[in-house]
């Protein structure tokens, strides 16, 4: 993977131009590309942007802070990891440190009085898929949960839904699955049958008791990166995992794999916390991550897909199977209800303590 | 052969091979990984190849937080040694039961979970202009630190003959001249180990770091922490086996250092 | 009254540093406990009513007290080594127990998956040379949990031992055999009292510190090995419940306390203290 820390140094058009995404699709930048109204002049302003750290903030810096700081001539200072103890912490104390934070759906959803409203008449979400645009925040990315699968384990018996996944005599030994209540309770009735317009609201008991039926042939990963390692060691044939992360190993030669049938859409979006210093300046920034440029950077750099329709016309073709809202793989999917989650997280969460220990 | 002294000196010896693969196992894994041609983490290796180390050497970033690390835990480690010092032979004079109140305060840290810790520091220093800064890390650090070393050093001074002490006084030393030339060398393992413990604590310190530093201000841990986020390759395990040469060097300059100066590789 | 006033400039410096920085703003988030939402004590109700809290806080005594065991067990005769070796050895035995944490968790993590994974080098090797025929899992289970715990917290039983046993008179234990008894009997009751300050406070340090654990048995364990401190984070971070979290934690503090006075009840009795 190209290092994205060094290219932070260059201007976004030099990167096009030498990185190893280069396309043709330049000549296409111009129709689709300009937003609505001209960056405005912040020069001599400054903000604080936080994300999750590592090669994910690197490309956000290239893909939407550098940018931004050419056309504006603000400086955008980087901060994180992102962590909710520490952000909690800072709204609540009165004055954060951070102007703009990237931040789970769920987490958006369970902490709004966390955060500023967008200011639409700076902020123009009018291009962008208005599913993924909320009150207070703009979807950076959309990625998804999608049954993963390492193909020197399975060969051609690649799972086609989460029931297969289920199934311990197609697939024996042990699947990996992640360590929180959401999306396994979606997954587990999906593998019971139920189709995804008819999961909300979800019937927890029933999801419980299918869990129950496979409980001891699976790996719980808590953390992402040993979601990696169980798909590439082949410690598991099948499981969940999260689109960027397959592609993130598949890129480099593992043998790891996504299916997109019944996949779960799910969003990070952008947000201003409450009383941040330098909101107006923030808000002048959520148009650069809406610009459909500096969308079409990250899905090529990631696989993370872009909020943006507009984006696309500048993806690569090799990275479009991989985005969760390319056409194909939007239609074999759905977005995970995050205002359920507001509702029930809490509590659902003590559930499945509950049930792990059980 | 329960008797022998033979049987219990071999037993200890094969105990302590295992326990020393026991310790090792991980580095030496680590160590074949940082040298892996494969782009993401995998055991074995498939081929030989320095790409994790070129990256790392080009990163200003990690010497950078590592420079930063040694920076924090070398005061820390020599501030909360010599206030876990005192306190601890303060502590072991007093007689009133004030002492058991006083040495739970102190003892503290150990017990608090570290992200209610790291919280509520976070959220003081922050109004103190604390946040970011060497100073505000270095002083967590002697928090969470100091702990260690009055435990280790306490343990010293519980089989410690108070009346060594007494008959240097009575054979007319001053307090400090008693304390420096007779209790210090006596307990001098234990301080050391407190000091040795203060600085390998430091070193490996994630969630309170986590709150107080800034990409510009940061610890080794936190950035490798930042950085597994979304790069799970060996670049890692290279950082992980040159932190582990580094420390190797410390300690076998340490050893020569001290053969230099002739005095007895004591620990 | 000069001896009271020299301890008191001896403590000065760690209880001002401790109580500024650390009691002062620690008290303030834990008082939300009983603060939050109205006051009173309904957080704590509502801990000892829940049986998953109960549940992870019994699992977390387990796990921490089997880490003490198992670094008693193995700690005692690798400080006894470190005593009585040449330099050369312990130099190595310190350094080998010290080299986990100049590794990162991170690191170090990965490493044992690899290591103890049912495709890892453990089970690779038994599987090889035919000592069974199925891997067996060695890890996402209390086996990892214990195995990741025990190698970090061992430095902390085996100092403090090291510490007090170098100061012990090898004479002691010259005499008791010179005087007929048995090594055995003599070790046990000559020498290991005369360690008990140090294991005592090993032990202590390690089940406090193993208490706080949760990075570790999040990454390495299996479903049920649940601890506190990973609850404690989860209301924190996700759900900003700082009330529940705060009662959590003067839970695991009250509990720790009284251990401690227990302890040190014990050692009164015996004549020795922490």
């Amino acid at each position: 993977m190209t290092d994205l820390t060094k290219m932070a140094g260059l201007s976004r058009r030099r990167f096009l131009s030498t990185s190893l995404y280069a396309s043709a699709s330049l000549a296409a930048l111009g129709a689709f590309s300009r937003p609505a109204q001209a960056a405005a002049n912040l020069a001599g302003r400054e903000m604080v942007f936080a994300s999750w750290g590592g090669s994910y903030q690197a490309a956000q810096e290239a893909a939407y802070c550098i940018p931004f700081m050419e056309s504006t001539g603000a400086l955008v200072i980087q901060d994180g990891p992102m962590s909710g103890s520490k952000l909690r912490t800072m709204v609540e104390a009165g004055e954060p440190i951070w102007d703009a934070v990237d931040v789970t759906d769920t987490f958006l959803f369970a902490n709004e009085d966390l955060f500023e409203d967008l200011d639409f008449n700076i902020v123009d979400a009018s291009a962008l898929d208005q599913a993924y645009v909320h009150p207070k925040g703009i979807g950076a990315i959309v990625w998804s949960y999608n049954i993963g699968y390492n193909s020197d384990v399975v060969g051609d018996d690649v799972p086609q839904n989460w029931a297969d996944v289920f199934d311990v005599e197609k697939y024996p030994g042990k699947r990996a699955f992640r360590d929180r209540i959401y999306p396994m309770m979606e997954i587990a009735l999906m593998a019971d049958g139920v189709a995804p317009e008819d999961l909300y609201p979800l019937d927890i008991d029933r999801a419980f008791r299918k869990l129950d039926t496979i409980k001891d042939h699976v790996i719980w990963y808590s953390s992402n990166s040993v979601s990696q390692q169980l798909f590439v060691d082949g410690e598991v044939g099948v499981g969940i995992i999260l689109n960027g992360r397959a592609f993130d190993v598949n890129k480099k030669g593992a043998p790891v794999h996504v299916q997109w049938n019944q996949n779960i859409r799910s969003i990070d979006y952008l947000v201003i916390p409450k009383g941040a210093p330098n909101a107006e300046v923030a808000q002048h920034f959520m148009n650069a991550t809406a610009d459909a440029d500096n969308q079409a950077l990250m899905a090529n750099t990631l696989a993370y897909a872009p909020v943006n329709p507009a984006a696309f016309a500048d993806v690569e073709e090799s990275v479009l199977p991989w985005l969760a809202t390319s056409e194909e793989n939007q239609a074999k999917g759905f977005l995970i209800r995050a205002d359920y989650w507001r509702d029930n997280l809490a509590e659902l969460t003590e559930r499945w303590t509950e049930w792990k220990l059980s | 052969m329960f008797q022998s002294e033979r049987f219990w000196g071999g037993l200890r010896g094969v105990i302590n091979v295992l326990l020393v693969i026991y310790m090792l196992a991980p580095l030496v894994v680590t160590l074949v990984i940082s040298f892996s041609s494969a782009l993401y983490l995998t055991f074995p290796p498939p081929g030989f190849s320095l790409q994790w180390y070129e990256k790392m050497f080009n990163n200003p970033t990690w010497t950078r937080t590592l420079w930063t690390s040694v920076k924090i835990m070398i005061p820390a480690a020599i501030i909360a040694t010599v206030f876990g010092t005192a306190a601890a032979l303060a502590l072991s004079r007093i007689k009133s039961k004030w002492a058991i109140a006083i040495r739970g305060i102190l003892m503290a840290p150990l017990i608090i979970p570290v992200i209610i810790t790291a919280a509520a520091i976070f959220g003081v220093f922050r109004i103190w202009g604390l946040y970011g800064t060497l100073f505000g890390l270095i002083i967590a650090h002697v928090i969470l630190t100091l702990p260690f070393v009055l435990s280790t050093v306490s343990a010293n001074l519980a089989v410690f003959d108070r009346r060594l002490e007494d008959a240097a006084a009575n054979c007319g030393a001053p307090p400090w001249t008693a304390f420096r030339r007779v209790t210090l060398p006596l307990i001098s393992p234990a301080v050391l180990s407190g000091m040795l413990f203060a600085m390998v604590i430091s070193f490996d310190e994630l969630i309170v770091s986590l709150f107080l530093s800034t990409p510009r201000v940061r610890p080794v841990t936190v950035q490798m922490w930042s950085n597994v986020r979304g790069d799970t390759d060996p670049t890692i395990a290279a950082i992980a086996t040159v932190l582990f040469l580094f420390s190797l060097f410390a300690l076998l300059m340490d050893g020569l250092a001290r053969r230099r100066s002739g005095r007895a590789p004591g620990l | 009254m000069y001896l009271k006033d020299r301890n008191i400039w001896l403590l000065a410096p760690a209880v001002l540093l401790i109580g500024l920085c650390f009691l002062y703003p620690v008290s303030w988030l834990l008082q939300r406990s009983v603060s939050e939402p109205v006051w009173g004590l309904q957080n704590y109700i509502t801990i000892f009513s829940k049986t998953i809290y109960l549940g992870v806080l019994w699992n977390t005594v387990a796990i921490a007290g089997a880490t003490t065991i198992l670094c008693a067990l193995i700690g005692f005769p690798v400080a006894y080594s470190m005593v009585h070796s040449s330099p050369w050895v312990r130099k190595v035995l310190i350094f080998a127990v010290l080299i986990p944490f100049w590794t990162s968790i991170l690191v170090r993590t990965f490493a044992w998956l690899v290591i103890l994974q049912r495709g890892g080098i453990i089970n690779d090797v038994l599987i090889g040379i035919g000592l069974i025929a199925e891997p067996f899992d060695l890890v996402y289970n209390r086996f990892g949990v214990l195995l990741g715990m025990v190698q970090v917290l061992l430095p902390f039983m085996v100092f403090p031992l090291f510490s007090v046993m170098a100061r012990i008179d090898g004479s002691y234990f010259k005499a008791a055999t010179n005087l007929g008894a048995t090594p055995i009997r003599a070790f046990f009751r000559v020498y290991l009292p005369l360690c008990l300050p140090g294991l005592a406070t090993g032990a202590m340090l390690v089940f406090i510190i193993a208490l706080g654990y949760f990075i570790t048995p999040a990454l390495l364990g299996g479903r049920g090995d649940i601890m506190i401190a990973q609850l404690i984070f989860e209301r924190i971070d996700e759900f900003g419940d700082w009330p529940l979290a705060s009662a959590l934690a003067i839970v695991l503090l009250v509990g720790t306390g009284l251990l401690f006075l227990l302890i040190n009840a014990l050692l009164k009795i015996k004549g020795e203290r922490i």
